[in-house]
């Protein structure tokens, strides 16, 4: 390759060819353009012309430049230019090449731009012919020189690690070193650490050193830590720099059980510092499914962190025998206990069934006697799987007879019938004091403060087994909290009450760490070194080095102790353990982890990853050279004239491309039926009689406005309805006045009309005639009706009986007023079975909404309305005729919210039988 | 053909229904005695009413109006209007240089200068003219079949590139349209208007132009040719000739106008990517004898 400063040729013998390009101009200048054939009859005016100019035979200078350049640059693209071509003379030599790794969890972040320089590097040498070995310090092997081509098929399964390499394996490295010379090149991970300046003598000792080091700086979590119920997550970062954000995600199981990001964080570096820490506000219930927290972007394990149960808040369901005491506060079975737990755990409230779902880690039954055979089997089956039950004793308990004559399920303990009080005012003896817990204990270790005394508890029947679930006692040997194991999980009881009735343990600091201990309230801390001996924890999930989380699968158990202590490697991988009761998290970066940036001695070539890459630019030349040669053929259409056709036919198409497209229009139709069906609207028939239909109009929007006011309806304008043209379905309800010389609809309509009455519609007949129809008498008004309805399909009628649904859908109603008081108002008929039950204040009636309500009370006057909300007809006289309205209102009202809600206020007629039916 | 013909009459009778009836201006009528709607407002022979007179000493009794003189006692004689047509003879250029059309959206010069002459025909014979060509082909004639015979004739084509104008058989006293792009040699348009001068034949000049030839937008190497391909020039640079080809074209039309003026002709420039009608419009006033 050739060099010209940045740039280099791949074939540059190919830019003679640019020595031809003065011949070429003097060819194309000497060419003139061809000419176009035209047809004009103006010939003959120019005949007998003479061109004035006779150079202009010859192509303009400019369009031949304009082409030299196009050629030049073929030429010159053709040649294969590169700029900053790889040209690394630091690495060049004739000795073996050595190519030391870190290969750690921090260099895993940038793993991809280190095996491309690799590449890149393993090329130049495979070029060279020098054979090149591989080591990586986190795990090293013996030296092998290789073909470098060999080894480049190889490279795709070199991995980091998520460890990083120790002074050990550092040493061991040195030992894997061969005798002869060789020259190293360092892929550094950019971290100080021990082992480090050995190693580099030992290499220097061979030849020379390359480092290569990535200028980034690197991310690293800390583990997350919890403060007054917050998360604390600290990060970290190698070298200072500028102010910078970067997200912290964390990820978990949503309860469909998918992967998800459950919280997003921002970690703001500010400029200048060197960690940040981020407070996180969590539920508990997302916090318990949180497997890791992760920098966003990153790839590598030291931007993961790996909360365990340290992080978790145990979630105890609180559950008092007694619930009915409001107010007596101090009293209150849980009072004592909700104050022990609030600050470590999440409590939980409500009934036993509905909380066992959510899986508590503990439930209290603070006095609670018996439950339920379902709660029972329910609560069992929680045991099982590992759950715990504390049981508080108190007067309810006492007073059972649970536990009596044979051990109960969920007792730990047969208890004798009455329990004991001493030193009361009715009692012999002094209040009893706690005796030092016995060793097997789970209390044990915990001073006994000489203040807590017990008045009352209930006593344990003696029992074989008595002595083993005995976990505290007081001084005269009576136990005082007694446990017993049921499958996975335990039932401890406390035979005294959970508030101050009956002893002062719940007062004092004693009662807490007893809560502690049972690991109700766990903050759970770092276990010591000694509790961990003999242990063995198992691996759940473990990482790899860039921060993926992996099943563990089969890898060994881990020591106790070494879980504890030992640094991380390949027989301790970072990951969640699981030991007998809880688990724990190793990490990469812990708060005691050292980022130091390594510093390298003078003499030691350090290169970065962020050297400009190589770039070729025959693409771009090439592309060059078409585009000159595109602007030479319009160029070169210009001067021959050619080029008002191609101009014009090239604006017409990008004007026809940028001519906006018109949406399609919407009809009148549709936007009709669009605002009808977005909001409710009512809807009139139009009779053809204008005064009628205006009236309509008006009584509709009144009842509209109506339904505004008072309700959570609320409607649009009221359309007219033309039976024979318009859509039906959009409209609940549609009010049709009858009047003698309106036209009957045609076949179609009924068709339509018959769909909207079984659909669900309903069809309000107004005769307005009830001021002279009464019974017998025949108005035109109904005659006209009679003839009106024979088509339509209309169920059996019967007047509105007393507890029909319309009398309560919304306001309580017994009478129908529109401008006329009187005649019955008709709709469906009951079911000739419906049947008025014993206690229930109205029987259970259809189950739809009326199609039909027929009557003659003129109520659209009634509601008319005019635009500012003035009643448009007189009603009666003075209050009478207010009060009719208001009842007209009230029953228009009660129409549309039976149209709109059918029988639903028939249903609430059933709660209770429901309620029954589900044991409640 | 007769497609052809029927569509060229149909936009023919399209174009002229949109004026009213061409009244010719009658002049100096005196050797052409054929009834026309003319009216002289003077009593002779014609057929509208003029006037009753009193029988004088030398009416022949075939010219009583009896019908009148049954009234009463006197015998009184119908006078008739005396009315005279005039005859137009009609000249379009069959050459091919008519047959151009610089765009495909614009007409040729040879179909517009048809339908602008066959409208004034229309026109002129639905004013009670009569109309024909010039040369012994079809002499002047009135009625629809004549309309029919004009557009036929119109519709054919000449052989040659540019066609002289044809100024035989012109009938004296006659009014006479030539329509063409004259660009061809003037001579003989000069001929052709002068015998019609002499023999009193006055007329208009309707110069039919495509608007490249009005303008010349050409640039670059070029060759031009006539559309037979009977002439034909190689430029350069054809925008350097623009201005002398301009100029020339100025000269022609200044030359045509000087013509007409020596023979009491009219002189008009039309362009096809101007409405028909505008041509039309000027053809009905220049033979209405309003410009004239």
């Amino acid at each position: 390759m050739t060099l010209f400063g940045l740039i280099g040729f791949t074939t540059p013998w190919l830019l003679l060819g640019l020595l031809a390009l003065p011949i070429l101009w003097i060819i194309l200048r000497a060419v003139p353009p061809a000419p176009i054939r035209r047809m004009f009859p103006g010939v003959v005016l120019l005949l007998g012309l003479k061109d004035e100019e006779q150079v202009t035979d010859r192509t303009p200078w400019w369009l031949l430049l304009l082409r030299m350049l196009a050629v030049a640059a073929v030429i010159i693209g053709l040649a294969g230019p590169v700029l900053n071509p790889d040209n690394d003379g630091e690495v060049a030599g004739d000795a073996p090449l050595l190519v030391v790794m870190d290969a750690s969890w921090a260099s895993a972040a940038d793993w991809r731009g280190r095996m491309i320089a690799l590449d890149g590097l393993l090329a130049e040498a495979g070029r060279d012919t020098r054979p090149v070995a591989l080591m990586r310090l986190t795990d090293p092997t013996p030296v092998q020189f290789l073909s470098a081509d060999v080894l480049r098929t190889r490279l795709s399964g070199i991995q980091p690690e998520p460890w990083q390499p120790d002074a050990e394996s550092t040493e061991r490295a040195i030992g894997f070193l061969p005798e002869t010379r060789f020259d190293t090149y360092w892929m550094s991970d950019a971290l100080d650490r021990e082992g480090r300046t050995p190693l580099l003598a030992a290499l220097e000792a061979k030849g020379r050193v390359t480092v290569f080091e990535a200028p980034r700086t690197l991310y690293a979590l800390e583990p997350a830590q919890v403060s007054e119920g917050n998360l604390l997550i600290t990060a970290r970062r190698l070298r200072e720099g500028g102010a910078t954000e970067l997200t912290l995600a964390g990820h978990g199981k949503d309860p469909a059980g998918n992967p998800a990001v459950l919280t997003r964080n921002t970690l703001s570096f500010e400029a200048g510092m060197l960690e940040t820490t981020t407070e996180i506000a969590l539920p508990a219930e997302l916090r318990a499914r949180i497997e890791r927290f992760e920098i966003e972007g990153t790839r590598s394990a030291g931007a993961v962190t790996l909360p365990d149960d340290s992080l978790r808040r145990r979630e105890v369901a609180l559950i008092a025998g007694s619930t009915d005491r409001e107010g007596l506060e101090l009293l209150s079975p849980l009072h004592y206990l909700q104050k022990a737990l609030v600050p470590t755990a999440d409590l939980l409230d409500g009934a036993l069934l509905d909380i066992l779902p959510a899986n508590p880690d503990v439930i209290i039954l603070a006095d609670v006697a018996t439950l339920s055979a379902a709660e029972e089997d329910a609560v069992l089956e929680w045991l099982d799987k590992g759950g715990m039950l504390l049981r508080f004793a108190g007067p309810r308990l006492a007073a059972s007879d649970i536990s009596r004559d044979r051990e109960d399920p969920l007792m730990p303990v047969r208890l004798r019938a009455g329990g004991r009080t001493v030193g009361g005012a009715m009692s012999w003896g002094e209040p009893k004091s706690l005796a030092p817990f016995p060793a097997e204990s789970p209390f044990f270790g915990l001073a006994v403060p000489s203040d807590v005394t017990v008045n009352s508890q209930v006593m344990a029947q003696p029992d074989p087994t008595l002595a083993a679930r005995v976990a505290a006692q007081l001084s005269d040997g009576t136990p005082l909290v007694t446990r017993k194991a049921v499958g996975q999980g335990q039932i401890v009881l406390f035979h005294v009450t959970a508030n101050a009735e009956w002893s002062t343990l719940p007062l004092s600091g004693l009662f807490v760490q007893m809560l502690e201990r049972l690991a109700v309230s766990s903050a759970a801390a770092q276990p010591e070194i000694e509790d961990m001996e003999g242990t063995v924890w198992q691996p759940i999930r473990v990482l790899d080095a860039f921060g993926r989380p992996r099943e563990a699968g089969t890898l060994p158990g881990v020591d106790g102790p070494a879980l504890i202590e030992a640094p991380l490697g390949p027989d301790l991988r970072p990951g969640v353990y699981q030991g007998e009761d809880r688990s724990l998290a190793r990490n990469v970066v812990t708060a005691d982890t050292e980022l130091t940036p390594m510093v390298w001695p003078e003499r030691i070539p350090v290169q970065g990853i962020t050297r400009p890459q190589e770039k070729p630019l025959a693409g771009w030349l090439l592309a060059g050279a078409i585009a000159l040669l595109l602007a030479d053929v319009i160029a070169s259409l210009m001067l021959s004239g050619r080029l008002r056709g191609a101009v014009s036919a090239g604006v017409v198409l990008a004007a026809l491309i940028l001519a906006p497209q018109d949406g399609q229009a919407q009809t009148a139709e549709e936007r009709a039926a669009i605002a009808a069906t977005s909001e409710v609207v009512l809807a009139y028939v139009i009779t053809g009689d204008d005064t009628v239909d205006d009236l309509s109009l008006a009584g509709l929007r009144g009842l509209s406005e109506t339904m505004y006011f008072r309700t959570s309806v609320e409607p649009n304008t009221p359309v007219g309805v033309n039976l024979e043209t318009d859509e039906l379905a959009f409209y609940p309800m549609i009010y049709w006045p009858i009047t003698a010389s309106q036209p009957t609809p045609s076949r179609e309509a009924y068709a339509k009309l018959n769909t909207y009455l079984r659909t669900g519609g309903m069809i309000v007949f107004d005769t307005r005639d009830a001021d002279i129809a009464g019974f017998g008498a025949a108005t035109p008004e109904g005659r006209k009706l009679q003839q009106l309805a024979a088509p339509l399909d209309i169920p059996p009628l019967e007047p509105v009986p007393e507890d029909h649904v319309l009398t309560r859908t919304f306001y309580l109603l017994q009478d129908f007023p529109g401008r006329y008081v009187g005649r019955e108002v008709w709709v469906e008929a009951a079911p000739p079975d419906a049947e008025l039950i014993e206690g229930m204040p109205f029987r259970d009636l259809n189950d739809n909404v009326t199609p039909v309500v027929i009557g003659g009370n003129d109520w659209a006057s009634a509601w008319a309305m005019d635009d500012r909300g003035n009643p448009l007809v007189p009603l009666g006289s003075g209050f009478t005729g207010e009060r009719q309205r208001e009842i007209a209102y009230r029953f228009g009202v009660n129409l549309v919210m039976h149209v709109l809600t059918g029988n639903y206020k028939s249903d609430q007629v059933h709660v209770p039988a429901l309620l029954d039916r589900l044991g409640q | 053909m007769t497609a052809t013909v029927a569509h060229l009459r149909t936009r023919a009778q399209e174009e002229a229904g949109r004026f009213p009836a061409l009244l010719a201006r009658a002049e100096h009528l005196a050797g052409t005695v054929l009834l026309g709607e003319h009216g002289r407002r003077r009593s002779g022979l014609g057929d509208d009413f003029w006037q009753y007179r009193p029988l004088q000493a030398g009416d022949s009794y075939r010219s009583i109006d009896w019908r009148r003189s049954a009234r009463g006692d006197e015998q009184f004689v119908r006078e008739r209007e005396w009315q005279i047509a005039q005859s137009v003879q009609i000249w379009v250029d069959p050459g091919a240089s008519m047959r151009f059309s610089s765009h495909k959206n614009l007409p040729t010069k040879a179909d517009r200068a048809r339908l602008v002459a066959l409208a004034a025909s229309i026109l002129l014979i639905r004013g009670g003219e009569r109309v024909g060509l010039t040369g012994w082909r079809l002499p002047p004639r009135r009625g629809d079949l004549q309309t029919l015979r004009l557009a036929e004739m119109f519709a054919e084509d000449g052989e040659d590139d540019y066609a002289a104008p044809e100024a035989r058989g012109m009938l004296p006293n006659a009014k006479a349209l030539f329509v063409s792009d004259f660009l061809s040699d003037v001579e003989p348009v000069e001929a052709a208007l002068t015998k019609a001068a002499d023999r009193g034949v006055r007329g208009v000049l309707l110069q039919v132009l495509d608007p490249s030839e009005e303008a010349f937008p050409f640039d670059g190497r070029t060759i031009f040719e006539s559309v037979n391909k009977t002439m034909r020039h190689e430029t350069l640079k054809a925008g350097d000739l623009r201005e002398t080809y301009l100029q020339r074209l100025a000269e022609r039309k200044a030359r045509l106008d000087a013509i007409c003026r020596v023979t009491g002709w009219q002189h008009f420039t039309h362009h096809t990517d101007q409405t028909a009608q505008s041509a039309l419009l000027w053809v009905y006033r220049a033979l209405d004898g309003s410009q004239g």
